[in-house]
């Protein structure tokens, strides 16, 4: 099965299987944090991503797009029924080019795992963080750092 | 006669030519030999962007090192007005939720996380931005135009000077429709702002920019602020950025998502 995600954050560590509560209290304490967080991209605002999630997916690559304002990893994720495409949003091309990127760096039917923080509304996209090859080495001379 | 014409015609193009684009002139050559080398790439030190497009410290980092989203020494009438904007926290977190930037209006192109060039010439300086944006920095004696020939801009007009190997430039008639830097949705300036600049060369990776922000409408003071630059040594050619090849990122009620391809 190529299929893993795995979901790690502090509340999850803490109690693993209760789900939070959401309160007029909490959200008004959400607030600010909206305010202020996960918004420090380049080209657009951030906030779509929940940078206290990071999420772990395994597939095949079924494209890679190096094109502003934005480079995509578009990756075939098998699931327990169904097959979902996930769309991986990344720098600009002299963004990863100057992180140690190419346009042939991954290439289409390559075996992948690729760590992203994810969209908030749940849909199957999020923002890259990190990417390995089918032998587990780290792809791209920056994540080697 | 056509023929005879013709050669005489070819004969004016071609010395014309010659003459135009003849040798560099002794004073020309003498002037350029005495400006500062600042040839390369550089991008703003408040954006370490990695691979994700993304400072590695995220937003946290990002407000602590960018400079223009602070409050400005604003008087009292326009802080009354600042402090207004800044209670609105939904209006505010509508903007910061489905903004998208593929320009700026000067002081906020100085701390964009855009790699730029900088070419020095006697003539000028120019700061060759990687979305397509170009400061040009007159240092040819020129003054601002005449207020005939003069209108807001986004980035304003520019003139300087070199003393030593620092970079003085002054800037007016910035638009003041603008806000001042995305984030900083609610700081706003006058038609009146005036722009000083002192750039220099810190090291063989490090220009700085001391900018003094003045404004006798807006500010009760001038806004001195220190913008850094470091040098982009991983690239050896600026690349070409823009927000319409493969734009995935509309919004969409209220809403920014991801498309399909």
């Amino acid at each position: 099965m190529l299929f893993r995600a795995r979901v790690s954050r502090a509340s999850d560590l803490m109690e693993p299987t209760k789900l939070p509560k959401i309160t007029i209290r909490r959200f008004l304490i959400c607030i600010p944090a909206l305010l202020l967080t996960s918004q420090a991209i380049a080209h657009h605002s951030g906030a779509m991503f929940d940078d206290r999630i990071s999420t772990t997916l395994t597939g095949t690559v079924k494209g890679f797009q190096w094109t502003n304002p934005h480079c995509w990893i578009q990756v075939l994720v098998p699931g327990k029924e169904t097959t979902v495409e996930w769309s991986i949003e990344m720098g600009s091309p002299s963004q990863l080019f100057k992180g140690g990127w190419r346009p042939t760096t991954i290439r289409v039917g390559e075996k992948i795992t690729v760590v992203i923080h994810p969209m908030r509304d749940g849909t199957s996209g999020g923002l890259f963080v990190s990417a390995t090859g089918a032998d587990g080495t780290l792809i791209g001379t920056l994540a080697k750092r | 006669m056509f023929r005879r014409s013709l050669t005489a015609t070819l004969l004016i193009v071609v010395c014309g030519t010659v003459a135009f684009a003849g040798p560099n002139s002794a004073d020309r050559v003498r002037a350029f030999a005495i400006l500062p080398n600042w040839t390369g790439i550089w991008q703003s030190a408040a954006w370490p962007l990695n691979v994700s497009g993304r400072p590695p410290g995220g937003e946290a980092q990002l407000r602590e090192l960018l400079q223009l989203i602070r409050q400005p020494p604003y008087n009292a009438e326009w802080a009354a007005r600042y402090n207004i904007g800044m209670k609105n926290a939904a209006a505010r977190a509508a903007q910061n939720a489905t903004f998208k930037v593929c320009s700026r209006s000067f002081p906020a192109l100085m701390e964009a996380p855009w790699m730029f060039e900088v070419v020095v010439l006697p003539e000028e300086t120019l700061l060759i931005f990687e979305n397509g944006q170009v400061r040009h920095l007159y240092t040819d004696g020129r003054a601002h135009p005449s207020s005939n020939d003069l209108w807001p801009t986004p980035l304003g007009d520019s003139i300087g000077h070199w003393e030593g190997d620092t970079l003085v430039v002054d800037t007016v008639a910035r638009l003041s429709s603008e806000p001042l830097a995305p984030r900083a949705w609610v700081s706003m300036l006058s038609d009146r702002a005036h722009f000083t600049e002192r750039l220099r060369l810190l090291d063989e990776d490090d220009v700085e920019d001391q900018l003094t922000i003045e404004d006798p409408i807006a500010l009760a003071k001038p806004w001195l602020l220190t913008l850094n630059f470091k040098r982009v040594r991983e690239m050896n050619r600026l690349l070409p950025y823009d927000c319409t090849e493969n734009e995935r990122n509309p919004v969409v009620d209220g809403k920014m998502i991801i498309t399909t391809p």
